[in-house]
């Protein structure tokens, strides 16, 4: 056996944990002002290249419904260069792997490929999400793919009471409306009207590229300069979602395939531009519900034994952030446990939290975000998300704002957001 | 490029291999204890006590109470779960490097003097229970139990390791007890990855507690598949009818597994695989198609999955059955061959990103009884295999698959009558 010659530490008091600087992306603009973000990950075996547009279901028209998510299928069936499956089948032939993401604000699509395959990946990505063929017979083949999609979603119960929970909490906003699409719209849509919606959203001003892991030796920028990324032109007349809007309120449904009840709540919180009053939803958030000793779970799950699980998730997004929360239960006590989270929401209120509950929380989002860096996947998704919207801040800077929290600070500012009269609540009981 | 830096094999009092990966990158520490002994080793009427030990063992255990646990861990904000597989328990650990000197006493404690009180496995029993009745709601699930239990009837591998209804209900502190004492006699191994503390032996070894007398798992024949009812349907009010085609086949490292996992590449990794290609890019049948093969210690399930809207149920299941049909009658490509190699050294590469992946796959690989290096010899290995060598793993282990479904009435209607005149049914 080994002798230690290093002391065991105490509780350690520090801030953040496992504090090792964290390191700097590097930043560079096109000549077209696309702007490309790198983190060399020297350890990592493969290397993550995430293209990201600000082109999620929330800049459709009324008519557009579901065109986000069905173009972001048909990218995949090919550009002139690339038959359909065929960028697929060389990114797998390399050993990599492809996907891609459609929400409500952005989409973003990625591939992760050993580093001596990464300047060929790079290529017939760019090629593939810019220059889409759009072929009549794909689109046609592939809408039927999207319907299926929809059909999976709704033969799931809680995701049919998640999409009417948003629907009317957010009446007459996009993040109300599905990001699969409507039935009757997907199957009105044409390979022109998506070719018109790539057009107006692909653009100079509107995407970014993120890289992270092993990135010696690779010189993207002079690649991406003579790319399709480098000849985008900027756009023109582009009006922005309006700011979300929640409508307070409360409805019971019943739904057919239900097993279990859920108690759904949503709430709108500061927009993700705001970084500071995001993190401290993170951190309230986290407070309350993520571990068994947070607020909400000790109480419903732990002592009162009403509930299977209750979840508070904060959803970051453009026009005003969702805090979601979704309690599992019997129909018999769905009351109580509304009763119940409004009363531990009122205890927060009139005792602010312990300063060791803000510290648990802090620890909690402090190393769920840590733990996060290390695939090449994650980086380049949080690094390429963040500078899509033009946050330009380095990693470290989210540890760095947690400190400026504390107990009396969440009481004042981020609780009152939470009020559960300022909520949209749904009960959704089996039929 | 090494994938870690350095392994070192050791080994503690009492016997239990310790495994250490030591990797540059972040001061993150991930450990996996695996027990040899999961679900499939219930006893006929306690069906989901290893999954309601596990779930209990973190509700108390040495010198702290559930709430004084659940403190320590969260206070740090790391993680710990334990959980039971098919074949194992697996207790996991992540934390930052730093605070490692207070989590890694745990591992000791929890499979060594778990508390087991009776307020808290009441508890948990009704969590366990909640989920099963949950898990309802999704018709995959349902169609998923019902293949299960053509393939492996009331076997060792024929219940969810949440358990079964009125034997979970049963389930008291007496047999949990009777289960604890045994966490690890079959077996147990200790893997940690990422930047591990100097003296970590000693951080493992609790004072005055009695030696963890263990050995590493063995090779040894698990569960055996069973095939009962050929064909399987249940009834469900929904929009899609999903279907599971499936078969049992052979353990890890068995001699035709490596044939096999070959072919699960070709068939169902990525979106160049046959599935996706010919059932979701050439008919349009599915969003979710796919081949579901975990590593198991016995007859491992070899599965294809779809779910396609009713009124395609027909063409859906010919098409289906047609691509499973299609390994029995012809030998891959060689082409087909060369992407499914790649395919499945990108996944080694892939699954090897983050501290947990790298100690999840060593410890399962080694829960097992093969070697630490079992994985690279593999990827040697594979290189050597002929189209034909796969079709001889398919013609001798996929002949007579059993098919499950779960959707409306008229769907599966449809579906039978595809199945009882296709050559598959025989």
């Amino acid at each position: 056996m080994q002798v230690s010659t290093q002391p065991v530490t105490a509780l350690p008091h520090s801030p953040s944990p496992a504090a090792s600087p964290l390191p700097e992306p590097l930043r560079q603009q096109l000549s077209n002002g696309v702007e490309l973000v790198q983190l060399d990950l020297p350890q990592a075996p493969v290397i993550c290249i995430d293209f990201w547009c600000r082109a999620g279901s929330a800049w459709e028209s009324t008519a557009e419904s579901g065109l986000a998510h069905f173009l972001e299928h048909m990218v995949f069936k090919g550009s002139d260069q690339l038959p359909a499956g065929e960028f697929d089948r060389r990114v797998e032939a390399l050993g990599g792997n492809s996907n891609a993401a459609t929400g409500f604000d952005d989409v973003h699509y990625h591939v992760l490929i050993p580093p001596a395959a990464a300047t060929q990946a790079l290529e017939l990505l760019l090629d593939l999400v810019l220059q889409p063929r759009l072929d009549g017979g794909d689109f046609a083949m592939e809408r039927q793919v999207v319907l299926e999609e929809l059909a999976q979603s709704e033969d799931q119960p809680e995701e049919v009471a998640f999409q009417d929970l948003l629907r009317r909490a957010c009446p007459g906003h996009a993040y109300g409306l599905p990001i699969l699409g409507r039935r009757e719209a997907l199957e009105a849509h044409t390979p022109d009207s998506m070719a018109r919606f790539h057009q107006r959203q692909y653009r100079a001003d509107r995407c970014c590229l993120a890289v992270a892991g092993p990135l010696a030796g690779l010189d993207l920028l002079a690649q991406l300069e003579a790319s399709p990324l480098g000849r985008l032109q900027a756009s023109t007349d582009m009006t922005a979602p309006c700011s979300l809007a929640l409508q307070p309120g409360d409805h019971t449904l019943e739904l057919p395939r239900l097993e279990a009840a859920r108690l759904l709540m949503a709430w709108k919180l500061p927009a993700a531009a705001q970084q500071d009053a995001v993190v401290g939803a993170d951190l309230l958030t986290t407070l309350m519900a993520e571990g068994r000793r947070s607020r909400l779970v000790e109480r419903l799950r732990e002592q009162l034994r009403l509930v299977e699980s209750i979840d508070l998730d904060l959803n970051v997004l453009e026009s005003g952030s969702l805090v979601l929360l979704e309690a599992v239960c019997e129909a018999e006590v769905i009351e109580r446990v509304q009763a119940e989270v409004r009363r531990v929401w009122e205890e927060l209120s009139q005792h602010p939290a312990q300063e060791a509950e803000v510290e648990r929380a802090r620890r909690l989002v402090a190393n769920g975000y840590r733990f996060g860096l290390e695939a090449a996947g994650s980086v380049a998704g949080m690094l390429g998300n963040s500078s899509l919207w033009g946050r330009r801040h380095n990693l470290q800077a989210p540890l760095d704002w947690m400190q400026h929290w504390d107990s009396a600070r969440l009481s004042q500012e981020v609780l009152p957001l939470l009020n559960p009269e300022q909520a949209f609540c749904l009960r959704a009981v089996p039929a | 490029m090494p994938l870690h830096a350095q392994v070192e094999s050791r080994q503690l009092p009492g016997g239990c291999p310790l495994w250490l990966l030591h990797r540059p990158g972040p001061a993150i520490l991930s450990a996996k204890l695996w027990l040899r002994g999961g679900s499939s080793g219930d006893r006929p009427g306690e069906r989901g006590a290893a999954q309601l030990l596990a779930g209990v063992l973190s509700r108390g255990c040495g010198p702290h109470s559930g709430d004084a646990l659940a403190d320590l861990v969260e206070g740090l904000g790391a993680g710990l779960r334990c959980e039971a597989a098919e074949d194992g328990t697996l207790i996991s650990l992540k934390c930052a490097s730093e605070d490692a000197p207070h989590l890694l006493p745990l591992l000791r404690h929890l499979v060594q003097q778990p508390w087991l009180v009776d307020d808290q496995i009441a508890l948990e029993r009704q969590l366990n229970l909640q989920t099963l009745q949950r898990q309802k709601e999704d018709p995959f699930q349902l169609a998923h139990d019902q293949l299960r239990q053509q393939l492996y009837g009331d076997g060792p591998y024929g219940h969810d390791a949440l358990g079964v209804e009125q034997e979970l209900k049963a389930l008291d502190r007496a047999a949990l007890e009777r289960q604890a004492s045994r966490l690890g006699s079959d077996g147990a191994v200790l893997v940690l990855a990422g930047q591990i503390p100097m003296d970590v032996e000693a951080l493992l070894e609790v004072a005055g507690q009695p030696l963890w007398t263990v050995a590493a798992p063995q090779r040894q024949q698990g569960p055996a598949g069973w095939t009962g009812e050929r064909f399987a349907a249940s009834g469900d009010e929904t929009e899609q009818l999903v279907l599971m085609l499936g078969a049992t086949t052979v353990p890890l490292g068995a001699s035709q597994a490596l044939a096999l996992r070959l072919l699960h590449c070709h068939l169902g990794i990525g979106m160049s695989s046959r599935l996706f290609v010919a059932l979701r890019e050439q008919h349009g049948l599915a969003y979710d198609v796919g081949v579901h093969h975990p590593a198991r210690l016995g007859d491992a399930p070899f599965v294809f999955h779809l779910s396609s809207s009713s009124e395609r149920a027909e063409e859906a299941t010919r098409e289906l059955l047609n691509e499973w049909q299609r390994l029995l009658e012809m030998p891959i490509s060689a082409a087909e061959l060369e992407l499914a190699l790649a395919k499945f050294s990108g996944q080694e590469a892939l699954g090897r990103q983050t501290c947990s992946q790298v100690a999840d796959r060593h410890a399962l690989v080694l829960g097992h009884g093969l070697a630490f290096d079992f994985a690279d010899r593999c990827l040697e290995q594979a290189q050597a295999l002929t189209p034909a060598d796969l079709h001889a793993a398919a013609r001798s282990l996929l002949s007579r698959p059993c098919l499950s479904l779960c959707g409306p009435a008229a769907a599966i209607a449809a579906a039978e009558r595809v199945w009882q005149s296709h050559p598959l049914a025989d």
